[in-house]
């Protein structure tokens, strides 16, 4: 399928690479939430009681749900997006990575200028997400408009 | 071809619009919780207490590595200036040093012989510690700390302090500071059975001592250190 640059990887790449970041993704949300609802807080690979910190912050949950519910939710609406060629993927894709991009934003403000406190789990997460809107934005602006099952085009 | 270049310049118009929304969005919810933590603004010391406590993990009022061997154990007033003193002088190259190193751990426990202010202190202290601030909670107090008994220490006061050493949950922190006033009274009447009568007092606690072992006033860091060394 055509993209009006050449420069821009092929939208299959670009789909699958957002698939595999998507899942990590998954995978980054899920354990902070579980860790979360055992009454914890995600353990921080080097040591420090970061994680601890910025789980008990009344920051760490929005309207009563833990933050890394709405991360997960998100990553999976990026994972289908993922496998679906079309405009609304596309567009539906890069907002919802701008969404998580802009509250990652947000989140990562709050630990260093309010807790003052880093989780890396909450950083990796942040990347994660980060990496997901700008592969979202190159998809959206390489192929919005074009037609076709895409997904069959990979590669 | 052109309906499709003009359902592309559409969509990426929909997409900078997102974009705007988005950065707007960001910048308001900064805004909005950067101005959250009013009241707070006039304490001098934030930045000092903030540097000096980075990255060191607190438990209670407890400051360091849990499984530092030695326990240094300070016996102190929040209103009482040579406290205050100790805190800015004597204590940060200890903190910095053997603390953050994990060789010790320092805990804060009241002993109140200034005045009767001195026990809502200390038990909005412990209250800061139910939250992992109780070391800021002790350190910034000492930073603005007034006058013996002139009243400063009031309920505002004790607010303003809790704001600015980062407590979290400042409803929660009312609630437990009312309660923790028996918890002042116990470690005040541990003091005495020491056989303390001044504040700072210390006791020391490690592989070589015996258990824990009163060391009175100790007015240099190298008098700390020595005690630490003896006692690891």
């Amino acid at each position: 399928m055509r993209s009006p640059n050449k420069q821009f990887p092929s939208e299959g790449t670009l789909q699958r690479l957002i698939a595999f970041v998507a899942a990590l993704g998954v995978g980054v949300a899920t354990y902070i939430a579980i860790a979360d609802s055992g009454g914890g807080a995600p353990v921080c690979i080097a040591g420090g009681s970061g994680c601890q910190t910025v789980a008990d912050s009344s920051y760490s949950h929005l309207l009563g749900v833990n933050v890394a519910v709405f991360g997960i939710v998100g990553y999976l609406l990026l994972l289908a997006s993922a496998f679906l060629a079309s405009d609304a993927a596309r567009f539906g894709g890069f907002v919802v990575a701008l969404g998580g991009f802009g509250f990652s934003v947000y989140l990562t403000y709050i630990e260093v200028f309010k807790i003052d406190a880093i989780c890396q789990w909450c950083v990796a997460s942040a990347v994660l997400m980060t990496i997901l809107f700008l592969l979202n934005a190159t998809r959206l602006i390489g192929y919005a408009g074009a037609e076709g099952d895409l997904a069959a085009d990979a590669g | 071809m052109r309906a499709e270049n003009e359902r592309r310049q559409r969509l990426l118009r929909l997409a900078a619009g997102a974009v705007f929304l988005a950065i707007v969005a960001v910048a308001v919810l900064i805004v909005v919780s950067s101005g959250g933590s009013g009241g707070d603004t006039n304490l001098e010391g934030k930045a000092e207490v903030k540097r000096l406590l980075a990255g060191i993990p607190q438990e209670g009022m407890v400051l360091g590595d849990p499984r530092a061997p030695v326990e240094l154990v300070e016996f102190g007033d929040l209103q009482c200036p040579f406290c205050k003193g100790y805190s800015e002088e004597i204590l940060p190259p200890i903190v910095e040093g053997k603390v953050k190193q994990g060789q010790v751990k320092i805990d804060f426990r009241n002993f109140t012989i200034i005045g009767e202010q001195s026990v809502p202190a200390g038990a909005a202290a412990l209250a800061a510690g139910e939250q992992g601030r109780g070391w800021n909670y002790v350190e910034l107090f000492y930073r603005n700390q007034g006058a013996e008994n002139s009243g400063y220490a009031d309920d505002a006061f004790l607010k303003a302090v809790a704001k600015g050493a980062g407590v979290e949950n400042i409803a929660r922190w009312e609630e437990e500071r009312q309660k923790l006033t028996p918890e002042v009274e116990k470690t005040t009447a541990e003091a005495q059975q020491l056989g303390f009568s001044g504040t700072p007092s210390f006791a020391v606690k490690g592989p070589s001592s015996n258990g824990l072992e009163p060391l009175g006033r100790l007015d240099s860091t190298g008098a700390i250190e020595e005690a630490i060394e003896k006692a690891s």
